[in-house]
């Protein structure tokens, strides 16, 4: 073994490094753009301080801040759990830690909707304030060294410039906003909200929360969906993926007169070929031949991509009803 | 023992991939997932199989990673079409939240960006304001 020489090149790159990362800290030096701008002008309604402090807590020391930081939300969701039922759901051995996609997935699975948030230090203080703790991906290292962690951020404090999160063995981390902006940042700011079927994040847009819901539907009970659905219709009812969605719920539920109305609001107020051939397998399964045929060659009329299947409608209709 | 586990992955993966197919296709119901989805490609047999194709992608690799072969199938069957296509690609590159990696080596830079505020890697440091 050449141990003699190992310390020598070994300090050498670590001073390499530690130049490099005083240049790189010297550049990343300001850049918390969100925090300065939220500090020269805080929105008017926006609260000056709040904490979840009832939202649970569990200490972390090793590797396992992902199932740390989803247990810690589900419970404050409402769903109580350990990190420990968790590991096997969302943490990856060979990588040492959890993946977004499956932090999302996992709360899925424990009956949560998990919605990502816009990635502003704004939405993650309406989040707290409207009683969402709110799961977020950090970068707690460098670009070129980094340190992805999972915190949950419970409360903040205009005045102290301070998030207040749970984060690995901290039970009560006070990061300044500039430091939070600075690690956030280098994590893209990727943040989620994970609430019951029915509730939704306060700042999530229509199109994360129906990316939300749609893949909710996937490992939820068909009361849940239709729940989760109805919950997002109730704020965007103009939406035909939800109300197809719920369309969908309803008739895994075996509730066909449910989908069939909501096929059919869908189908008439957009005109989606989708719609349209769902309400005719609808109609088709209660035996209404005649209106399940003219639903489906609604469909038909401008089907695009999807007109092998309403074709296959057709046949079937065909096949129960000659024409 | 390698090739069984490999037929036992693709075995299961056509099984769970199937349970959530035959929901919609046996029934002709187009899909939720289907509904959302945008772009030309949007329901044709090509998406379908690009989608199998990379639930199987992510199941070798999840099992390269250390999970047995039924629990990386539920966690597969959880992910929408989207999400599995995404994972299949960067699997081995996106951000792994828990490891703390390469802080020995870089302990002396991270303690200066810690106290300047830009990192917030070690519990004992308090930054500059």
């Amino acid at each position: 073994m050449t141990r003699t020489a190992a310390p020598a090149s070994r300090s050498r790159r670590a001073f390499a490094t530690a130049a490099g990362g005083l240049l790189a800290a010297a550049a990343l030096g300001g850049c918390a753009v969100q925090t300065a701008g939220l500090l020269a002008d805080p929105p008017a309604d926006l609260a000056p301080a709040v904490e979840l402090a009832d939202t649970p807590f569990f200490p972390d020391d090793s590797h396992f801040c992902g199932p740390a930081a989803l247990a810690t939300a589900l419970g404050a969701a409402g769903f109580a759990t350990t990190p420990h039922a968790l590991v096997d759901k969302v943490f990856l051995p060979g990588r040492a830690g959890s993946l977004q996609l499956e932090m999302l997935a996992g709360a899925r699975r424990a009956g949560a909707v998990a919605t990502l948030i816009p990635g502003t230090l704004e939405a993650l203080m309406r989040e707290t304030a409207a009683g969402h703790a709110v799961v977020v991906l950090q970068n707690l290292g460098l670009s070129w060294a980094p340190s992805w962690h999972y915190a949950v951020v419970v409360g903040y404090t205009l005045d102290e410039r301070e998030f207040v999160l749970r984060s690995g063995p901290m039970r009560r981390q006070q990061l300044s906003f500039r430091t939070f902006e600075h690690t956030w940042n280098r994590g893209g700011r990727w943040a989620f909200v994970a609430l019951p079927p029915g509730e939704l994040p306060a700042t999530a847009t229509e199109a994360e929360a129906t990316r939300a819901l749609v893949a909710f539907e996937r490992s939820a009970t068909p009361a849940a969906a239709a729940t989760a659905y109805r919950g997002g219709l109730a704020r965007w009812p103009a939406s035909v993926t939800l109300r197809i969605g719920l369309g969908n719920a309803l008739y895994a539920g075996d509730d066909l007169a449910g989908a069939e109305a909501e096929f059919r609001s869908a189908a008439e107020a957009h005109d989606a070929a989708a719609a349209w051939n769902n309400l005719a397998r609808v109609l088709l399964e209660q035996g209404r031949s005649a209106e399940a045929r003219r639903a489906a060659e609604r469909a038909l009329a401008h089907a695009g991509p999807l007109e092998a299947q309403v074709r296959a409608t057709l046949a079937e209709i065909d096949a129960h009803a000659p024409r | 023992m390698k090739r069984f586990q490999r037929l036992l992955a693709a075995v299961l993966t056509v099984c769970f991939a199937n349970a959530t197919m035959i929901q919609t296709a046996q029934a002709g119901m187009i899909s939720t997932e289907q509904v959302a989805r945008t772009g030309a490609e949007q329901g044709t047999g090509h998406e379908r199989l690009t989608a199998a194709l990379a639930r199987a992608d992510v199941q070798t690799a999840m099992q390269q990673q250390g999970l047995d072969t039924a629990v990386a199938a539920e966690r597969i069957a959880a992910l929408t079409d989207e999400e599995a296509s995404a994972l299949a690609d960067h699997i081995d590159s996106a951000p792994a939240g828990g490891i703390i990696g390469a802080i020995l080596l870089v302990f002396f830079v991270l303690l200066v960006t810690d106290i300047l505020g830009l990192t917030k890697v070690y519990p004992f440091t308090r930054s500059v304001r």
